[in-house]
């Protein structure tokens, strides 16, 4: 098929040619419609290939930071640093956790909402990326998986699933200092839905001693 | 760097389908906890007689189906905050007379209807805990209606009842022996009602110090769940926690910038005890002072101050301090003497023993703002002058509580500095379970050398006091309190000092109040030296050559510099008072000449509120039965005509003026915030959002939760993608179609 595509291209733009000397304002049209669909393509492959590369480029930075426990900037003009390394085993799952819980940040990595506690600390640290990119994972994660957390500081801490729910964004409420150390992983819901919704998926996990 | 959305305040009505079931169960007790919000929400509580019957009216919100944010329906429902101004506007003169060290003080509420309907105001507003309110009157246009006692539930009768009939009618009721409520039924439109009553109050007195506080606002109380356990106590929480709050905001444009705002008060204050005065400072007002030394004139700089913080008028002897006040009242009914004796204050040389203290620390969330980091500076301050010999602990509390440690540790360098990281690491929020933090504080391990009643043991209780469970408190140190000494440290503008001094006294320690930031270390250095020196022991009074009954009938602890306030009753007024004790191993006796007294008019009525706090502490302590003592207390009421628990002061204008058909609107009058307290902490976001749900969490009871707003989490990428394949799809579909035609 390709190959016979490649063959008749001469065809093609001559023919080409003879239609566009006939009908100019449908072919303009035509052409820009083919365009912006190839740019709107091209956008949408770019987001999954900068949230990939963004991992790499703060897999290292986070790698640097861990050695002098500073706050290291993956590229020079970001506005986030990495702050904790997030690893599922179960699922082959390494992720990067940034202290920033903006918007931009998102597309970078999975951040720390600033509303809940620190990593490391009593109370619930909860993080939150997109769905379809970097806790797409989350919904195959079950009760009992294990998450391993490396800080920047230099704390380990290793939770286990306890269990999820689904939430509106605006009734979403964690526990305080007094039940201990947690982790909730937050993300949209449903995985596969194409607009935006007000639900949210949580995966509850609790600290658990090594 | 861009901030994620402000959080709004949220509703706790808000939940996924799917975890319904289990947030329910939940919310049975989840709903418990938004303490204040009960509390301020006392409609609701009346509504329903038990707490059960709370949390499923906050179930049923829980499964209302709703869309997008919503403000905090919980509180917003009951009286909470008002966000309107009130159609009675109230304005306060306190007119006050000083004679020796008795308050006279007369307080006039005028209320002015600014509506077109008639009207009925109710207003709650704070006194002195050891004032004696004795007169009530109202006065419509020309006329004054002199109110008169009458037992509560009479009074109450009678007020209705003229209410109803259309007449003019005034009610005083005490809610607590500092809290008290008027009503007043029939306002026409426009019209504007006064009703002056009148209290006589010891002015109090410490190293030298003579001090007259004024009231000037109720804190917002916290009524925990369990004491909602009858229909009576329901009533009782709803009356010390009705009045709405106004948003500062909304008194701000009231004032219309002169920063009077709601419930305008002025104060006069005439100041003649008998001596030179010198010293003389308002400690949380400007004021303007006149007249002669031994006898000055005291007014508010700014005419009038919004009612939301107490006003504080300190002053001293020119010469020496006086150590003995005595004065006496002759009445009909009897003699009645009240003397002041303060014992030497000279403390140094004397030993400091080593001693175990108990902080306790109140962060519930009426303590937001200026309160929470004056008590963190004034626990840190206490901190500071431990010993290493000494042994301490520190608890912390809102509606859940916190131990430092298990058991009082020695205070080494390295523990007093954990504690003081743990005191700075505070923050106001919750409600306020402070009973569970008191008996933590009393269970007394001996860690600090022993059971023995020599070695100190000492309490520092540090709050604001605004709860509606007071008795709960006193009982609890009653039965508990063993050799421990509770300390009561108030914090704020406007503190439950009734708590703070009846706590204080039972448990044989003292009341200290730090009204403002700045004060802290000026407070504090004094209760400091007062910790670290005993109390007066083997205190005795002895009456001779004539006879005397007198209050209070259990002897205070009594440190130095503070004076023993003894108020007594007798026929004919003779003979010596003699006080006699042990300082620092060193014997102490003081004798009085009672026929020596100076005379002042207000000893009876004083008298007479001792008595009735003798039987308050007797019911406190379960010496006496609930039918017993009120039925005593309403016997001392009638008997002196004063305003108590079972007695109340009404006034009927006999004259009908609202005319048959006109309807007669109800409203309780707002208060101010007082000065200092976080608003949005109250009544802003953090109302107490219901926990996700899950399995095996232990004692979710005693778990808080926290509500965090989840951003978008979906970059739609796929979308993208697939809405771009659909464009390239059409434009190259038109392409074929085009190239089809010119073909064929």
């Amino acid at each position: 098929m390709n190959v016979a595509i490649l063959r008749t291209a001469p065809l093609w733009s001559n023919r080409l040619k003879e239609v566009a000397r006939g009908r100019g304002l449908l072919v303009i049209l035509l052409l820009g419609l083919c365009l912006t669909g190839l740019a709107q393509i091209a956008c949408g492959l770019y987001i999954p290939a900068k949230a990939a590369a963004a991992q790499v480029l703060l897999d290292r930075a986070f790698d640097r930071s861990r050695v002098d426990h500073a706050p290291r900037k993956p590229w020079p003009w970001a506005d986030m640093t990495p702050t904790a390394r997030l690893v599922v085993p179960g699922l082959g799952i390494s992720r990067i956790v940034l202290d920033s819980g903006s918007g931009q940040a998102l597309a970078f990595g999975p951040t720390l909402l600033p509303g809940g506690a620190a990593l490391g600390q009593a109370g619930t640290a909860v993080v939150a990326a997109h769905r379809d990119t970097h806790f797409r994972f989350l919904r195959d994660m079950k009760k009992g998986d294990l998450i391993f957390v490396q800080t920047r500081e230099g704390l380990e801490r290793r939770y286990r699933v306890t269990g999820a729910e689904v939430v509106r964004w605006d009734g979403y409420a964690v526990a305080d200092a007094p039940l201990g150390e947690r982790l909730d992983l937050v993300t949209c819901f449903p995985f596969d839905a194409i607009r935006s919704g007000p639900w949210r998926y949580v995966v509850h996990a609790e600290a658990v001693s090594r | 760097m861009p901030q994620s959305p402000a959080p709004r305040p949220l509703g706790l009505s808000h939940s996924g389908p799917g975890i319904l079931a289990i947030r329910r169960t939940l919310a049975i007790r989840r709903a418990l906890v938004p303490a204040i919000v009960l509390a301020l929400g006392a409609p609701l509580a009346v509504a329903v007689h038990s707490t059960a019957a709370v949390a499923d009216e906050t179930a049923v919100d829980d499964a209302a189906p709703d869309d997008g944010p919503a403000a905090g329906t919980l509180m917003l429902r009951g009286q909470g905050a008002a966000k309107s101004l009130p159609a009675v506007r109230l304005g306060t003169d306190m007119d006050v007379t000083v004679t020796g060290q008795v308050a006279s003080v007369r307080v006039t509420q005028a209320f002015r209807n600014t509506s077109d309907k008639w009207m009925e105001a109710s207003y709650l507003y704070p006194l002195p805990q050891d004032g004696a309110v004795d007169s009530l009157k109202m006065v419509v246009g020309q006329r004054v209606i002199v109110g008169h006692i009458e037992p509560r539930a009479k009074a109450r009768e009678t007020y209705e009842a003229a209410k109803a009939s259309g007449r003019k009618a005034g009610l005083v009721e005490q809610q607590r022996p500092n809290m008290f409520s008027t009503m007043v039924a029939n306002v026409a439109p426009g019209e504007t009602v006064l009703i002056a009553i009148e209290y006589q109050a010891p002015v109090s007195q410490a190293n030298g110090t003579f001090s007259l506080r004024l009231p000037l606002v109720v804190g917002p109380r916290y009524t925990p769940p369990h004491t909602l356990g009858s229909a009576a106590a329901v009533e009782d929480a709803h009356a010390v926690t009705a009045p709405p709050v106004l948003d500062p905001a909304l008194g701000a444009r009231l004032g219309g910038g002169r920063g009077d705002g709601l419930n305008p008060t002025s104060i006069s204050v005439h100041l003649a005890p008998g001596f030179e005065v010198a010293n003389l400072i308002s400690r949380y007002h400007r004021i303007n002072v006149a007249g002669a030394t031994d006898n000055r004139t005291v007014t508010l700089a700014d005419a009038t101050v919004p009612a939301n913080r107490d006003f504080v008028l300190d002053w001293r002897s020119a010469s020496a301090d006086p150590a003995l006040g005595l004065f006496a009242q002759h009445t009909d009914k009897g003699d009645y003497v009240m003397a002041a004796i303060t014992p030497p204050a000279n403390l140094d040389g004397l030993p400091r023993p080593p001693r175990e203290m108990v902080f306790v620390i109140d962060n519930s969330g009426s303590m937001g703002g200026d309160s929470m980091e004056e008590a963190k500076a004034s626990l840190i301050h206490a901190l500071g002058t431990l010993r290493p010999q000494d042994h301490f602990n520190v608890i912390r509390f809102d509606d859940t509580m916190t131990r430092l440690f298990e058991h009082s540790v020695s205070a080494t360098s390295d523990q007093v500095a954990l504690a003081t990281r743990f005191a700075e690491s505070l923050q106001a929020q919750g409600g306020t379970e402070m009973l569970p933090a008191l008996k933590a504080a009393l269970d007394d391990a001996g860690t600090g050398g022993g059971t023995s009643p020599e070695v100190l043991r000492q309490i520092v209780f540090l709050t604001d006091g605004e709860i509606s469970n007071e008795r709960e408190m006193m009982a609890a140190i009653g039965d508990d309190g063993g050799r421990s000494h509770v300390f009561m440290v108030g914090i704020g503008s406007a503190p439950n000092d009734f708590l703070m001094e009846r706590m204080s006294t039972i448990g044989g320690g003292v009341y200290t109040h730090v009204g403002a930031p700045g004060e802290v270390a000026a407070k504090m250095m004094p209760l400091l030296d007062v910790l670290s020196h005993p109390a007066v022991r083997d205190l005795s009074v002895r009456v001779e050559g004539g006879s005397l009954d007198l209050t209070p009938s259990r002897l205070p602890d009594v440190y130095a510099g503070r004076p023993l306030v003894l108020v007594g009753r007798s026929d004919k007024l003779s003979g010596t008072l003699t006080v006699s004790g042990n300082i620092g191993g060193k014997p102490w006796v003081q004798r009085v000449d009672l026929s020596a007294a100076l005379p002042s008019p207000a000893i009876e009525k004083l008298w007479a509120h001792r008595r009735i706090t003798d039987v308050e502490a007797d019911r406190a302590l379960g010496k006496l039965e609930d039918d017993r003592a009120d039925a005593e207390i309403e016997r001392i009421g009638m008997e002196h005509a004063i305003v108590t628990r079972q007695t109340s002061l009404v006034a009927v204008d006999e004259t009908p003026a609202r005319p048959a058909g006109a309807r007669l609107t109800r409203e309780e009058l707002p208060i101010n915030l007082p000065a200092g307290w976080d608003f949005e902490a109250l009544f802003g976001q953090d109302a107490v959002q219901a926990a996700p749900g899950q399995e095996g969490t232990g004692d979710l009871a005693a778990m808080q939760a926290q509500a965090l707003e989840l951003p978008q989490t979906a970059t739609g990428f796929l979308g993208l993608i697939g809405k771009g394949l659909a464009l390239l799809l059409a434009g190259m579909t038109g392409f074929a179609l085009l190239l089809r035609r010119r073909a064929a």
